[in-house]
């Protein structure tokens, strides 16, 4: 038997069973309901009204998306693309809790994605959420029960403390399941980084074609030197693009070490993955990481073409990922395209350049 | 005194209002906010690109406060180190707070917000000042996504760096080895809780820069060139194979910083150690440094919230609190000369200090 609380009074604590929650979520209801984290606030994910009640209830600007729980994997794969990293999650953290964001296939009410088209899935082990779920056959919302920005709310009494009348009057029905001990909120973790659509953008086609074995990192730094003394003639009469692909860990940002360090540039060349640029020597060179990238628009974000204009030196790692844009430039800017590759031994790589 | 303080130098667009080193409210508006307040996502470049939600952050960080803008004593805002257009975003809207309500203007660097973090309150604390204890000279290490170093905090304000990273920050290796392992980027978080379950001593990755610590040199690519082969070799991925990966990546990673931190506690006889930065919220973290700081009588602080460790605002109102008292203010005719500083270090003065 479940404890709900009696809404007119907020107090009074009646007793009833699963359906009870079943219906009232059919009917359009807003549950509070708790869940192995915090109390939840439920709503029939695919119901617009009741996603539309949700919004007024959490008081949220326009634009904030809600997870949603669902019963099994293959709800998740109903309503979103899950590839192999989101796959992998679930696996890996079933029975949760996390949460894995994934490109969404619009199978939700209008607000649940984000303004970018992507999920949250709320994995979670939690009995009664599941039975939920099962009984309604349908997705529920399952942000946490608090107002956006206020306590979350591990009993009921946290929750009621810190809620406007009107937004009381919304709720349709309490389940008190006592006090929720503490645990941290689940995790978020963002999937569609690595949706392979956005990695490939075709093949590269190159001129001319060279390839060198570099056997440690500090031949690697010379080979970022010697094509600076091939293309030094070019400095300040159109800009320079030294596009650089290959896997992780393979020597990108060594190789810009050693270009930097033939331009004359004393300060340390760090990995730009965080930043997605570093500026040195007053603009002289410009690092990108184009790693974290999502699409060629965001490049333009960070002023790409301007940077061109005013002939400097860029490069750019993880560049097969924004082939499409810098192709673009291929007249005003001398582009370099560098493809480092392990090789057989231990410090061995391969790497080929070509203009494009 | 209270100070509107905003921060947009990297991925999360804050704000934050703070009295003295009490924090009335802060307001960080990022993807990890919308499942869980704080987890680890990282939002696009698009939703980098902080205008349209600048104003939203900061009027929510005022009504959290409960604070008026006319009862503001000054505005503060990060300026660097960050991406230069990211930055762009909360100066500007600082600049503009400013001139309107005629209020003293503070230009923070990111990493000294960091630093400082530790000293920040709740706002029910009744503590009004630092604690008599904290004891200068202090070592605060900064661990994040974007940047590790080790810095010498002879007293608030003034501060040499003593070790830095040369190629990957701390928080970027481990993000990177968790997507290795197919748990998604940024995975630092997660990669925490596999490695909880896993044993360090299953695989053995090299310990960075061993044997060089006299370099003061963090260096994280040589491990992550390790570990991508490692991986590589061990296809398929299990679970049991996940966990030990995880935990021999983090058990390296972590020896390293064990190793500078002892190093430079050699040298430099402090009576506090600073623990910040994103990676600050690990626990296997924080235990390694405790112990070192237990064997010396050292006294650990580290930021009350987690939200405090990862990029806040509350962090740079703090901060301003302590330039604003020695008067390192910028006047609105001066306004003009403050910049973006994107590749600011916390030793040197921005140029317009000068």
């Amino acid at each position: 038997m479940l404890k709900f609380v009696f809404k007119k009074t907020m107090k009074t604590i009646k007793t009833g069973s699963i359906e009870k929650i079943v219906d009232t979520l059919k009917n359009g209801g807003l549950v509070i309901m708790p869940t192995e984290t915090v109390y939840i606030a439920a709503v029939d994910a695919t119901n617009h009204a009741a996603v539309q009640k949700l919004i007024k209830y959490k008081n949220r600007p326009f634009g904030k998306p809600f997870s949603v729980g669902v019963a099994d994997l293959k709800m998740a794969q109903v309503l979103a693309k899950m590839n192999q990293t989101a796959l992998n999650l679930y696996k890996n953290f079933y029975p949760g809790p996390v949460t894995i964001v994934c490109s969404g296939k619009h199978k939700v009410a209008t607000g649940i994605e984000s303004e970018l088209g992507t999920l949250g899935i709320f994995v979670t082990d939690h009995k009664l959420t599941i039975d939920v779920i099962k009984a309604l056959g349908k997705p529920i919302t399952t942000t946490s029960a608090n107002a956006s920005y206020q306590k979350r709310p591990f009993k009921i009494k946290d929750l009621l403390d810190f809620l406007s009348i009107k937004q009381k009057g919304l709720i349709d029905l309490i389940v008190d399941a006592g006090e929720i001990p503490y645990r941290e909120a689940s995790t978020v973790i963002d999937t569609t980084i690595d949706d392979p659509a956005v990695l490939r953008q075709g093949e590269i086609r190159l001129k001319d074609k060279n390839e060198v074995l570099s056997r440690s990192e500090e031949s690697t730094q010379n080979i970022g030197k010697e094509l600076w003394q091939k293309f030094e003639k070019y400095f300040g009469q159109r800009a320079l693009v030294f596009a650089l692909e290959g896997p992780m860990g393979v020597g990108k940002t060594v190789f810009t070490k050693g270009l930097a360090r033939a331009m004359g540039i004393k300060d340390e060349i760090v990995s730009p993955t965080y930043n997605l640029e570093e500026e040195y020597d007053n603009g002289k060179l410009h690092h990108f990481d184009a790693w974290r990238i999502e699409n060629n628009e965001e490049l333009n974000n960070l002023e790409f073409s301007k940077k061109i204009t005013d002939k400097t030196v860029i490069a750019i790692e993880w560049a097969d990922r924004v082939a499409d844009e810098i192709r673009k430039y291929s007249e005003e800017a001398i582009i370099i395209w560098i493809k480092i590759e392990y090789a057989r031994g231990e410090n061995e790589r391969i790497v080929s350049w070509g203009t494009l | 005194m209270k100070i509107l303080a905003i921060d947009t130098s990297t991925d999360e667009t804050a704000a934050a209002v703070t009295q003295g080193i009490k924090v009335l409210s802060n307001i960080i508006w990022s993807q990890a906010s919308l499942h869980a307040k704080w987890g680890g996502v990282y939002p696009s470049l698009a939703k980098r690109v902080h205008l349209e939600r600048i104003d939203w952050v900061v009027s929510k960080a005022l009504s959290s406060a409960k604070c008026e803008a006319d009862n503001i004593n000054a505005i503060a805002v990060g300026t660097g180190p960050g991406l230069a257009v990211a930055i762009e975003v909360g100066l500007a809207k600082a600049k503009k707070i400013s001139l309107l309500l005629n209020k003293p203007f503070i230009a923070i660097n990111h990493v000294e917000g960091h630093l400082l973090s530790v000293l920040a309150k709740p706002k029910t604390s009744r503590q009004q000042r630092p604690k008599d204890i904290v004891g200068f000279p202090a070592i605060g290490l900064v661990a994040s996504g974007g940047t590790t170093q080790l810095v010498l905090i002879m007293r608030v304000g003034t501060y040499e760096i003593l070790a830095h990273t040369i190629d990957d920050a701390l928080g970027e290796a481990l993000d990177k080895a968790a997507r290795m392992l197919g748990l998604g980027y940024p995975g630092g978080p997660i990669l925490e809780i596999m490695a909880k379950e896993g044993d360090p001593k299953t695989y053995n990755l090299p310990i960075p820069m061993l044997g060089k610590e006299n370099r003061s040199r963090f260096s994280y690519s040589g491990i992550k060139t390790a570990m991508y082969k490692l991986v590589q070799n061990e296809q398929p991925l299990t679970k049991e194979k996940i966990h030990n990966l995880a935990a021999s990546f983090q058990d390296k990673t972590f020896q390293h910083v064990e190793r500078l931190i002892r190093k430079v506690l050699e040298t430099y006889k402090v009576k506090e150690f600073f623990l910040t930065g994103g990676v600050s919220a690990n626990i296997e973290l924080r235990k390694r440094i405790r112990k070192i700081c237990n064997e010396r009588e050292i006294i650990l602080s580290i930021p009350y919230s987690k939200k405090l460790c990862t990029d806040n605002a509350a962090m740079i109102g703090i901060a301003a609190n302590f330039k604003f008292q020695r008067g390192e203010i910028v006047t609105s005719t001066n306004l003009d000369l403050v910049d973006r500083v994107p590749r600011a270090r916390v030793d040197k003065k921005f140029p317009w200090e000068k």
